[in-house]
């Protein structure tokens, strides 16, 4: 009884796995393809939600959540704000592409192949590491203030930067308007 | 899942050379930059998929770091865009060759 | 004692450098005595060395420094003094100092007085290295300092472009002779592996050396020659060099500076008893040149132009000498030319300066009178260079005229033709002259007439001294004191019996120019002048110097011109090098233009760039795969 639901499970996961990566590339193409900047914005959302449950299915359950958290919360709010702002009447509306569409698209189809190709030919070896046990909170805090704490404190002179970069460009953005 | 590595290494490759395409292809400022977060996101992948195999944390702090470096960035990119874009008058980014030469 | 060479050759230098430097602030009492006295000095010290030399016997040497030391050979800078050298040095500080002195008169009112003076000076120094020199490295240092002095001195008045521009032609016509003379001291070096003039004459009189090599060496060393010493082809800057004040004309270009020729290959005579083809050369030079020249003096207007081309013919006779093997007798004659030809310029210095500065001899005439002492102490050195019994003059050219006719070594009728024809003009003109200048009616202005004046005494001593040794310098017989030194050629023993009668033939020639003079141009040129009309194209090519200046700027100066703008200058520089330059740059340019134009400012390009980048080094990692 447990295999079969084990097996009924696992097949769940591959399948989910199947759907979840069918979706984040129709949302890709989408991006490509679709003329109304918001809609290319609402794309990037399904694609980037559709990686989150990717990152769920593979155990790594706290980047799920922060991708979901960071990216669509934030950054493409963020970035839906800025589209909203702007005048939708632009010529860039009207004709979507490029002078360079063709030799992109060219260019695109060997580089996705030569990647693809190479990828296919060197496919790493089983893996080492217990797969399919996730990544605890526990264990990933463990890792980022032990042994990558460097890196945490330069993220935030990193955050430190961007909120002066920010302030300046608002500075600016005053003195453009005398104000 | 340990199998699916190469599927899901493709997709991310697909997703990262998408947004590359998108780059080069798409003429709004601001649809160039979320493509941008695309490429962001295909390599977010890559790393995710290399933590699920080896078990150890070191890609998931890299994504950590990812998201870290995105956000800032998105948050100076778009004023800039929208600076820009006022004295421009204009999202196409054809219009912008004054660095020509 | 040991260096009284040294001291000769010094003080001159350390008056060029006193009056050079200092003399403008210090006053012409201070030039005067620094310029006159370390001359006079020199000569002095120069008549102890001859004491010396004579109670020695042997020549003296000092070796002053050695200049250089290469590989196995050493060059020295030494002092060499025998006989032939006494002679020279004595001539040169002698007579120099005789012409400095009369400078102070000549110069007084000029505003470059003490530059004059220290020129002056440095020729002298020259031309004493020339001659004291032990070395032909020597030699030819002062050789071309001499150049130099002289070209500093032609162009005195440098402010004139024509006087300028004489002394330029003396530069560089003097300097193509040198690129013979270089060569031929090339030669001598590389194959006697010395340049000290002793040590080649003892290796030439030693072991006869291959005859090629000898003519070769004496005709190469005579092209130098020919430019120093003013033979055709190179003696086209003599007339103009009268442009300079006429001291200077006087010292450089009559006693001593154009004489170094012919000292030079006295001094070496070594090579060129052994070398008979180019002694061969040299006497047909030579009589060729002074034939040449005496014809177009016959023909000139400009009183210090005939003295030149007068010069140039004397010297032919020199050469013609030394062409014949009578080395000896061309000393001879180069000290008697020293006396009267230095007198003459002198006095015809007294002549422009009594008449303010006239040089044409058409519009003078009856200063007899006026100018005595210029005019007896002209007639005698007139006499002099015609050759007229006892006077110095007589002495040295009958000597010549003799060994043209008879010497062993080379002597022909021809050639004694030659020079007697060349006697007989020189006496014709020289006595045209003396008649134009002094007698008949006066053909001056009426303000120039009214300014004559004679002299000062710093001038007319000078010319009463010269001309005294015009008269009695022939009784001492040069070619005896240097008989040691310069043996004398043997006589064709056929021929002995007829030196006599050439003796006679010489005189009557003198007398019979000195007639004709008197003749044609006597009571004011009136026989001459009725003939003219009859003889205008003659006169005209001979006054015209056979158009050979005109000739020379046709067939080099305007070919190397033309050489100079079209190839060196346009091609060249122009093209070859400025347009490889510019075309380089040019190219640098272009090459930045067109990458340039791979920035288009255009995002979408770069980032198609970025990707078609990535492709390829990802091709290029995964190449094996």
């Amino acid at each position: 009884m447990t295999g079969t639901i084990d097996t009924l499970l696992q097949n769940l996961d591959t399948l989910l796995l199947y759907v979840l990566a069918a979706g984040a590339l129709v949302g890709a193409v989408l991006m490509l393809v679709l003329r109304q900047p918001m809609r290319v914005a609402t794309a990037l959302i399904a694609t980037m939600v559709c990686l989150g449950g990717i990152y769920g299915l593979l155990g790594v359950h706290l980047i799920a959540v922060f991708q979901v958290l960071i990216y669509v919360g934030a950054v493409m709010v963020f970035m839906v704000y800025a589209i909203m702002l702007l005048d939708a009447r632009d010529p860039s509306v009207r004709s979507r592409f490029s002078g360079l569409l063709v030799p992109g698209i060219v260019a695109f189809a060997l580089f996705l192949g030569a990647l693809v190709y190479g990828l296919w030919q060197s496919v790493p070896a089983a893996a080492s590491g217990p797969h399919g046990a996730g990544l605890t909170l526990k264990a990933f805090a463990a890792a980022f203030l032990s042994e990558y704490w460097l890196h945490f404190e330069l993220t935030s002179v990193l955050l430190v930067a961007a909120v002066v970069a920010a302030l300046a460009v608002i500075k600016v953005h005053r003195t453009d308007h005398g104000g | 899942m340990a199998d699916k590595v190469p599927l899901l290494l493709s997709l991310a490759v697909a997703i990262f050379a998408l947004g590359l395409l998108g780059v080069v292809v798409r003429r709004n400022v601001l649809v160039m930059l979320m493509c941008m977060e695309l490429m962001l996101n295909g390599v977010n992948l890559s790393l995710v998929t290399f933590a699920h195999q080896t078990g150890t944390a070191v890609g998931a702090v890299l994504v950590f770091l990812i998201f870290v470096v995105a956000a800032a960035e998105i948050a100076i990119a778009i004023p800039i865009v929208l600076l820009l874009v006022r004295s421009k008058r204009t999202l196409d980014l054809d219009a912008y060759t004054d660095l020509k030469g | 004692m040991n260096h009284l060479l040294t001291l000769i050759v010094l003080l001159p230098l350390a008056g060029f450098l006193l009056n050079g430097l200092a003399g403008p602030r210090l006053g012409k009492r201070f030039v005067t005595a620094v310029g006159c006295g370390l001359p006079i000095l020199a000569f002095l010290a120069t008549v102890q060395c001859v004491l010396t030399l004579n109670a020695a016997g042997d020549p003296l040497v000092e070796r002053v420094y050695t200049w250089a030391r290469i590989g196995e050979s050493t060059f020295d800078v030494a002092f060499y003094f025998d006989r032939l050298t006494a002679v020279m040095t004595l001539i040169v500080t002698g007579v120099g100092s005789l012409i400095h002195v009369y400078s102070v008169g000549y110069m007084k009112e000029d505003k470059g007085y003490a530059r004059y003076f220290a020129y002056l000076n440095l020729f002298l120094f020259f031309m004493l290295l020339l001659v004291l020199g032990r070395s032909l490295l020597v030699l030819f240092v002062g050789w071309e300092g001499v150049g130099l002095a002289s070209y500093l001195l032609i162009g005195f008045w440098f402010e004139d472009a024509e006087k300028a521009r004489a002394g330029k032609k003396a530069f560089i016509v003097n300097r193509i002779g040198d690129a013979g003379f270089l060569v031929g001291m090339f030669v001598l070096y590389s194959t006697l592996g010395t340049l000290d003039m002793d040590r080649i004459n003892a290796a030439f009189m030693a072991s006869p050396m291959p005859a090629v090599s000898a003519s070769l060496v004496g005709i190469l060393l005579f092209i130098g020659a020919t430019g120093k010493s003013a033979q055709i082809p190179l003696y086209v800057w003599l007339p103009d060099a009268m442009a300079g004040p006429t001291p200077v004309s006087a010292l450089i270009h009559a006693a001593t500076m154009v004489t170094a020729g012919v000292y030079m290959i006295a001094r070496l005579s070594g090579i060129y008893v052994h070398a008979p083809e180019a002694s061969q050369v040299i006497a047909v030079v030579g009589v060729l040149t002074a034939f040449f020249a005496a014809t177009i003096a016959i023909a000139q207007t400009d009183i210090k132009r005939v003295l030149a081309y007068s010069t140039i013919s004397q010297l032919g006779f020199m050469f013609v000498a030394l062409g014949v093997g009578a080395y000896g007798v061309a000393i001879f004659h180069l000290y008697t030319h020293a006396f009267f030809k230095a007198c003459l310029f002198l006095g015809s210095g007294s002549v422009i300066h009594a008449l303010s500065g006239e040089q044409d001899i058409r519009k003078m005439g009856g200063l007899a009178r006026k100018i005595p002492v210029t005019f007896v102490t002209f007639a005698v050195a007139t006499a002099a260079i015609a050759g007229l019994p006892p006077l110095a003059g007589y002495f040295s050219k009958d000597e010549i005229l003799w060994f043209a006719f008879a010497s062993e070594r080379g002597g022909s009728p021809l050639l004694w033709g030659l020079a007697a024809g060349t006697a007989l003009l020189t006496a014709f003109y020289m006595f045209r002259l003396l008649w134009l200048t002094f007698f008949g009616r006066s053909r001056m202005t009426p303000e120039v007439e009214h300014h004559i004046h004679e002299s000062p005494f710093s001038m007319t001593s000078v010319l009463v001294v010269l001309a005294v040794f015009s008269a009695i310098g022939g009784f001492f017989s040069i070619p005896h004191f240097l008989e040691p030194l310069l043996p004398m050629p043997e006589a064709k023993h056929e021929l002995h019996h007829l030196e006599t009668p050439l003796v006679v033939v010489s005189v009557v020639l003198a007398l019979l120019g000195l007639a004709a003079a008197a003749f044609f141009f006597g009571r004011d040129a009136e026989r001459a002048n009725r003939l003219r009309p009859r003889f205008a194209g003659l006169q005209k090519l001979l006054y015209d110097k056979y158009y050979i200046d005109e000739l020379y700027d046709r067939l080099i100066t305007r070919p190397l011109y033309w050489i100079s703008d079209r190839v060196f200058l346009r091609i060249g520089d122009r093209a070859l090098l400025d347009g490889t330059l510019n075309g380089l740059a040019g190219l640098a340019q272009r090459t930045a233009g067109a990458l340039g134009r791979v920035q288009t400012g255009n995002l979408h390009l770069y980032a198609l760039f970025v990707l078609l980048g990535s492709l390829a080094c990802l091709l290029l990692v995964w190449r094996h795969v």
